[in-house]
């Protein structure tokens, strides 16, 4: 992360905001704006070369009194416990807002991947939960897989904690491969997740997702499933952008008529890159990566990555644009946002909108812990409950007060946070 | 009722109302019912007719868009168009998914029902008029009184599979290669409606199920085919669409009983089981099986239900007589005695009513089903469900029969109870149970070697005319040959003969009947009772192109003359 943006002080001021809203005493606002716990600890791993090496790790609880702490983690090299502590906060708020029993949490290395060996990620699995062993756990804190961390790392970890702990704790980690105690649609979870509440919207706004288009930044595991079930409800994507690896820089592929999510990803790379010269022999018209902003459709999605629609090209935004749904991770600037309410779209706010992962995630760990696995079906059917009668919180809280999407949101999940940190005697 | 209402998760809804889930068309069953909601709502003010609700119980239909996505993205086309059996194409669709985005709203509905639920098919070509599918697909009844709403859903969710699937069971894809359908365009809608009924125990059960026709192919005594026909069953009405057991009665003459030929008969002849959705354990977890919740139950059971009183008569022994009621010992016999002579209830009159704007509605003669619900012992309310309404084919050409007119040994058949109009010069083979080897107990073997006949034939586009005896079509193998409507799909002249030991009432099977009015099958009943004529000599003397242990096909040199008079109900097979 950049120096100039500082995720926790951004997190700080969001909770600040809305903590004036909710008129909190000075305790709670003390007590919620910082993690209750930290964990800052030494990784030392034999690399292959025979040096050793030592990785700095990071855990952050930062409330777990409606249950649990729930947070992925992180395997990165410009980590930061700054970030480490904001993604805590942020993930707080959004178990919250879909009103699952679980605390918010983040954890991460300070590494890079790409220059590790599997061998060598394995020890810093195994190495980052023997020096939290005693502090994670079904009933404590459940991690997931986050950036760079995948169902492989997710295993090694449960390995290791089963050793230490000398039984089956299926439910101590989450986003494990399906067979070995993960979820039925885990994997399409965040983008269906994402439509669910797109489409209570739209029929909030009285409009048929027939009648409506929209256009998605990214084309990974989010934006794939979200234009999928977009494209059943009868919704058409004029066009998605992507990350080309070998150019440095990314792409928009455009087709009016509607993309063909299943033609794409036939042409797409396992990191969600698409190949841009197959593309233009399917009649796809490539434009500059951020030219996804700029198009004439009723919906935008970013799905990629934070910081995406800032100050800079806020304004690039069509004015047929009614409706923003964030399928990524804090894709708006606190001013682009600003900017989107005064011009009036919609805005379905992040830990609403991609709700549906961490949701998903906490049925993996209530089957795991049952030791009994659900059809796709079930998980659908709950997950959409879940998420729309979230959505449908937020938005009735919006229209009684008055307040922003994003703002109501913080007020259901901070209030709630609150309110469960009083009962506790906390406060 | 034009606009189709989205299901909203948020409503609770009420009585008898309609809503939607996709965006494509609701099948024919659904639409059938859509058009004749307004009809029953101006018909009946306050939905009440004397003190008895009338109405169409509450659905959700899922349209047919739902099952497109449902084959696509889980590409059960291949397996579904495959000749795998009906259990390995079942077990494929429930393990697909189906569409994300409609199982909150399942979820959501489940979640506010705890009443039995009937997940029906509603297909593009099903109930249509010239396209009769009826009975062909599943329908399912579950209990949907779990405690947790998790289990319902996941049972109403098995449920729809199971009629997805059945779009492509064997039954199904022999029947649309009979009337020539290509099977691919066939989409499915699912209906998914309460089950009128009550509680007793374990048991769930309307008091009365029936099916009634506004027109009579098989007009006995003074009734006319115009009079209509109407069948009636204690418990669900599977034992009517089945062809079981039931009470038949003209609307017209509601205290004439069908023509039994002794008190005898009318003991052996009328309903014994009912069938009822099981609400409590079930014996075997099997969602691909129909009657997985569906049990059979004694009349001692509904009359422990306290149930029956207005619904039969008893026996009495000594004087060989039936009386009307349960007030003495002896057996009981379900001849709904209590509500068509005694009238307790305005009941006929209401199905007199509602068949009269039905038919106003289709302009055309129609079947209807119902349910109803008559419990004044347990102080339940009075209530008629609509369940269904389909129009029926009644041809109106003039065909003249006078058996007089020929010589005896050129008639191969003739009857006066007949169904169909019109003539037919073209049929040389002719399918039939040979006489001297029938046996009540082998019937199922009967029906197993049919189905090999007719299927060989269906390939060579051969028609034929079948002969057997008792009940065609019949669900309990010892009132006839239990045949579903595939195993004979090539037969264009069907012919129901009967013995001594076997003479049950002609066959009103409701879908078997429909479909074979609907395909303009002439159809033959020869009951040994009356003067009717099947030359058996002349047809065992034709030249044999299959023989088989009960069943055996010959081909004549020539076609035969069939001719039928639907108006007066006389028809004659000329060699």
């Amino acid at each position: 992360m950049s120096k100039e943006f500082n995720a926790f002080a951004m997190a700080q001021k969001q909770f600040d905001d809305v903590a004036e809203i909710l008129n909190l005493d000075e305790a709670t606002k003390d007590l919620l704006r910082n993690p209750l716990r930290e964990y800052h600890f030494s990784i030392s791993v034999k690399m292959d070369d025979g040096t050793s090496k030592v990785f700095r790790g990071f855990r952050c609880q930062h409330n777990d009194a409606r249950g649990p702490g729930k947070g992925g983690i992180r395997f990165h090299p410009q980590e930061t416990v700054d970030t480490v502590r904001a993604l805590s906060m942020w993930m707080t708020w959004k178990c919250a807002v879909v009103d699952i029993p679980l605390g918010g949490s983040k954890g991460g290395v300070i590494c890079d991947p790409h220059n590790l060996s599997e061998r060598e990620q394995e020890q810093i699995c195994r190495g980052w939960v023997r020096q939290i062993a005693r502090d994670i756990g079904p009933l404590q804190d459940v991690p997931a897989p986050d950036v760079m961390t995948n169902a492989q790392h997710m295993l090694w970890m449960l390995d290791e904690y089963e050793a230490i702990h000398g039984a089956k704790y299926p439910g101590m980690i989450t986003g494990k491969p399906v067979g070995m105690g993960g979820s039925l649609g885990r994997t399409e979870a965040t983008g269906y997740g994402v439509i669910f509440t797109v489409r209570e919207a739209l029929k909030e706004m009285n409009i048929k997702p027939a009648d409506t288009t929209a256009a998605f930044q990214g084309f990974g595991n989010v934006a794939q499933y979200a234009i999928k079930l977009y494209n059943q409800l009868g919704g058409k994507v004029i066009c998605v952008s992507s990350w080309d690896q070998a150019d440095s820089t990314s792409y928009t592929f455009k087709k009016a008529d509607g993309v063909n999510v299943d033609e794409l990803l036939s042409i797409t790379d396992r990191f969600g890159g698409i190949d841009k010269e197959k593309a233009k022999a399917l009649g796809y018209e490539v434009l500059d990566g951020d030219k996804w902003i700029e198009q004439e459709v009723d919906i935008l999605i970013p799905a990629a990555l934070e910081n995406q629609i800032t100050k800079d090209n806020v304004n690039k935004i069509h004015s047929k644009v009614k409706m923003i749904a964030e399928g990524a991770n804090g894709p708006t600037t606190p001013e682009a946002d600003e900017i989107i309410k005064e011009r009036g779209i919609f805005m379905i706010p992040d830990f609403l909108a991609n709700a549906g992962g961490v949701t998903c995630s906490y049925f993996e760990q209530v089957q795991c812990n049952m030791n009994y696995f659900w059809e796709k079906d079930e998980v659908f059917g709950k997950l959409d409950v879940k998420m729309t009668s979230a959505y449908l919180d937020v938005s009735k809280l919006a229209r009684e007060k008055n307040l922003y999407m994003r703002d109501a949101a913080y007020v259901i999940s901070i209030n709630k946070v609150a309110q469960a940190s009083k009962d506790r005697g906390w406060i | 009722m034009n606009k189709k209402i989205t299901f909203d998760r948020n409503l609770m809804y009420k009585h008898s109302s309609f809503n939607f889930i996709g965006n494509d068309e609701p099948g024919g069953k659904a639409s059938s019912l859509i058009l004749m909601k307004d009809t029953i709502d101006a018909a009946f003010k306050d939905n009440k007719y004397d003190d008895i609700i009338v109405d169409i119980p509450n659905m959700t239909v899922i349209l047919t868009d739902i099952f497109d996505i449902f084959m696509k993205e889980n590409n059960l086309y291949k397996i579904a168009l495959s000749d795998q059996s009906d259990d390995i194409i079942a077990n494929e669709f429930q393990k697909a998914s189906l569409p994300a985005f409609i199982d909150g709203d399942l979820y959501s509905l489940i979640s506010k029902t705890y009443k039995p639920l009937a997940i029906r098919s509603s297909s593009l070509f099903e109930d249509k008029m010239f396209e009769p599918l009826a009975g062909i697909f599943e329908t399912k009844m579950i209990p949907n009184n779990q405690f947790d709403t998790k289990t319902r859903f996941n049972k109403l969710v098995e449920a729809i599979k199971f009629v997805y699937a059945s779009t492509f069971f064997g039954n199904s894809k022999n029947y649309f290669k009979a009337i020539k359908k290509d099977i691919k365009k066939e989409k499915m809608a699912v209906v998914i409606q309460e089950i009128v009924g009550e509680k007793y125990g374990d048991r769930f059960y309307p008091t009365i199920s029936g099916v009634a026709r506004s027109y009579n192919f098989y007009p006995t005594g003074k009734s006319k085919p115009e009079g209509g026909v109407v069948s009636l069953a204690l418990g669900l009405g599977k034992s009517i669409v089945d062809g079981g057991k039931v009470w038949s009665y003209s609307p017209e003459f509601p205290a004439s009983p069908p023509p039994f030929n002794s008190t005898n008969d009318m003991l052996k002849m009328t309903q014994t089981e009912f069938w009822a959705v099981n609400m409590g354990n079930i014996s075997e977890y099997d969602p691909i099986k129909e009657t997985e919740y569906l049990e059979k139950y004694t009349l001692k059971e509904a009359e422990e239900d306290k149930i029956i009183r207005n619904l039969c008569s008893t026996y009495d022994i000594q004087s060989d007589r039936i009386y009307s009621g349960i007030s003495g010992y002896g057996p009981r016999v379900i001849n709904f005695a209590p509500i068509l002579k005694t009238k307790v209830i305005s009941f006929n009159e209401l199905v007199k009513k509602i068949l009269k704007i039905s038919e106003e509605k289709f302009k055309t003669q129609v079947e209807i089903e119902f349910a109803m619900v008559y419990d004044p012992e347990n102080n339940n309310p009075a209530r008629f469900g609509f369940l269904q309404v389909r129009p029926m084919v009644v041809s109106n050409k003039l065909v003249d029969v006078h058996i007089e007119d020929y010589e005896q040994d050129e008639i191969f058949i003739n009857s006066n109870h007949v169904m169909g109009n019109g003539i037919n010069d073209t049929i040389k083979d002719i399918v039939f149970i040979k006489p001297n080897d029938f046996r009540a107990e082998y019937t199922q073997a009967m029906a197993m070697e049919i189905d090999e006949i007719n299927s060989s034939l269906i390939d060579k586009d051969i028609d034929y005319l079948l002969i057997g005896f008792g009940r065609w079509g019949t669900s309990d193998p010892w009132l006839g040959i239990p045949v579903v409507w595939n195993q004979i799909s090539g037969a264009k002249i069907i012919v129901e003969s009967s013995l001594p030991d076997m003479n049950p009432d002609y066959s009103q099977g409701s879908h078997f009947f429909h479909n074979i009015t609907s395909f303009g099958i002439f159809y033959f009943s020869c009951k040994n009772t009356q003067k009717i004529k099947i030359d058996w000599n002349w047809l065992l003397q034709q030249k044999i192109i299959n023989e088989k242990k009960y069943v055996q096909h010959v081909r004549l040199s020539s076609p035969l003359k069939i001719m039928l008079d639907g108006r007066n109900g006389i028809g004659v097979a000329l060699k």
